[in-house]
């Protein structure tokens, strides 16, 4: 029997089909499955007949399950299309209902008798996923151990330097003491002077604490120019992934008209991401599952502000004003250095970092940068 | 009678630290010098006498174990205890193995401080007699001659003087003129203490 031209590129398109490797699922307008693919089979685990007819909702987690209908619609009304033409990840799901991460590229096909029908072309992301996902904890850890390192080298630091005033002073008493005890022959402008000395070793112990702000302050203060826009964009990009485990909606409004800043960079950006890892803590903590998070740049009189507003668990009203104060924190395992050291960065660059209890609860930070620094 | 001019020596990169010690230990009755580096101690402190060191284990330039090791050579006869803080624990047990008398942990428990400082005194003032005895010893064993040095040699091997005059080869009534003079330039006033003096010299010098 002679195999007409037809019959032959039908076979070979057949052929194609099933070697691709990627799923290739064809439907109509209507969305019913036309052509089903092997790879599509072992993909989703259905065979051809269970799906050849059948919606290809069916294929697809809550929510786009509901509203694929509508899409479809949608696009032959409007002809606006939000995923043909172009690829997305998204879910999809299995027959035994488990979702996993897909690419999907959608392509129409014109010039049909019986209307428009659309391919897609699905690739499986799992593996990909869960190679992020642990290359993420990984960065996880690692960013806690250097946290931990730095915490650690930090406090020997401090306990170090406040241990020698302690001493002193110590040893200042116990000497005084004895010295009356013993009836010694000192008049009292030496027990004056041991007084002194007592009182300028705790202040000493006190400038301890104060030095470590300064430290920030003089430290590597070194002003470039830079967009805050863009500084800002960097480090939300750094935060993408445990904004999106913990299912908050983070917005950022930026100020596109902002002309370039001189400012240091890292330390602006320590501030953001203090400010920033604050609210998700906050938001962690009241476990509230429409959790957001809003970042906005405004340009005001004569500054520049920087405002990061969240709904989380707020600041109590009695402790609003400690907390900027060093080694003053509410966390568990916090040292309650962050929100003082980025009040010192604040002021290094001639501006402010200022608290306030937003009136639908939740925290909101303002950092404001004098307008001079723009240029 | 005390031979040091201060009783306490203190070596601390902190001023405070160094002034509150002096004060608590002349609450004490004890007299003590300062010295704020190991280089200092080294360029001024030669010549002072003191019975016993209070050593920072961290400070700027040489630390406290690295002037330890450059006096440690010269055998030291004042003990030396070291001030460390909490973190140092590891560095003052590794001073001890090279011979420091203690450690001290800041801040200072008074009544631990004032009892280490008294051993440590204590303990100088042994080293100090012995020191002082072994070279008068050494002083009274080079006033004898070589013939007195070889009876005295044999003499505390527990030799009798007949034994010696074998040995010698000189004649017993000899062995006992060397004897006498002997005991004599030793100020010893019997075979018994003769045989301690030889034995305390010959521990000391090993």
């Amino acid at each position: 029997m002679k195999t007409t031209e037809a019959e032959q590129s039908n076979t070979l398109f057949d052929a194609l089909m099933d070697a691709a490797v990627d799923a290739i699922i064809v439907i109509d307008d209507h969305g019913l499955i036309r052509r089903f693919n092997r790879a599509a089979q072992r993909m989703f685990g259905y065979s051809l007949e269970e799906v050849r007819g059948r919606n290809i909702k069916m294929l697809m987690p809550q929510p786009h399950r509901q509203k694929h209908d509508g899409y479809l619609a949608r696009y032959r009304k409007t002809r606006e299309a939000s995923i043909i033409g172009v690829g997305r990840e998204t879910n999809g799901l299995k027959r035994d209902g488990t979702p996993f991460p897909i690419h999907l590229s959608v392509g129409e096909i014109t010039g049909n008798q019986v209307g428009n029908y659309y391919v897609g072309i699905i690739r499986d992301l799992t593996d990909q996923k869960l190679a992020e996902d642990q290359v993420h904890q990984l960065e996880d850890q690692l960013l806690h151990a250097d946290r931990l390192v730095i915490l650690g080298e930090l406090t020997a630091g401090i306990a170090h330097e406040i241990n020698q005033p302690l001493t002193a002073i110590a040893a200042y008493a116990d000497a005084g003491k004895n010295l009356v005890a013993r009836g010694t022959d000192l008049n009292l402008q030496d027990f004056q002077l041991i007084y002194e000395r007592i009182a300028a070793q705790s202040r000493r112990a006190g400038e301890v604490v104060q030095r470590m702000r300064k430290l920030v302050r003089t430290g590597t203060l070194s002003k470039t120019r830079h967009d805050l826009n863009q500084l800002i964009r960097n480090i939300l990009l750094l935060f993408e992934y445990e904004v999106n485990k913990s299912n908050v909606k983070l917005e950022f409004f930026s100020n596109d008209a902002l002309a370039p800043m001189y400012l240091d960079e890292i330390q602006i950006q320590q501030i953001i991401v203090n400010l920033v890892k604050n609210s998700l803590d906050a938001l962690h903590e009241s476990g509230r599952p429409d959790g957001m998070i809003e970042i906005r740049v405004d340009r005001l009189d004569k500054e520049v502000a920087v405002s990061v507003l969240d709904n989380g668990i707020g600041v109590p009203e009695n402790l609003n004003k400690r907390l900027f104060e060093p080694f003053f924190t509410t966390k568990p395992k916090g040292v309650g250095l962050g929100l003082s050291i980025c009040k010192s960065i604040a002021a290094a660059h001639g501006g402010s970092l200022s608290f306030s209890s937003p009136p639908r609860g939740g925290s909101c930070f303002v950092l404001k940068l004098p307008l001079e620094y723009i240029g | 009678m005390k031979m040091s001019e201060y009783d306490v020596c203190i070596i601390d990169d902190d001023e405070a630290i160094r002034e509150s010690l002096r004060l608590l230990l002349f609450a004490d009755g004890l007299k003590s010098c300062c010295f704020e580096s190991a280089d200092d101690f080294l360029e001024k402190g030669q010549g002072t006498t003191f019975s016993c060191m209070l050593l920072d284990i961290r400070m700027p330039g040489k630390d406290g174990l690295e002037l330890f090791q450059l006096l440690n050579r010269e055998s030291l006869l004042y003990p030396v205890i070291f001030i460390t803080g909490h973190g140092d624990i590891p560095l003052a047990v590794s001073a001890i193995k090279q011979g420091a008398f203690d450690f001290l942990t800041k801040p200072f428990e008074e009544g631990e401080l004032l009892k280490k400082i008294h051993a440590a005194l204590d303990s100088f003032e042994s080293n100090r007699k012995r020191a002082l005895e072994d070279r008068e010893l050494r002083s009274r064993i080079e006033l004898c001659t070589p013939r007195e040095l070889d009876v005295m040699r044999l003499l505390v091997q527990g030799l009798s003087n007949k034994g010696i005059a074998d040995t010698l080869n000189i004649s017993p009534r000899t062995v006992e003129i060397h004897r006498a003079h002997v005991m004599e330039k030793m100020d010893a006033e019997s075979l018994p203490a003769l045989v301690r003096m030889v034995t305390q010299l010959e521990t000391d010098e090993v």
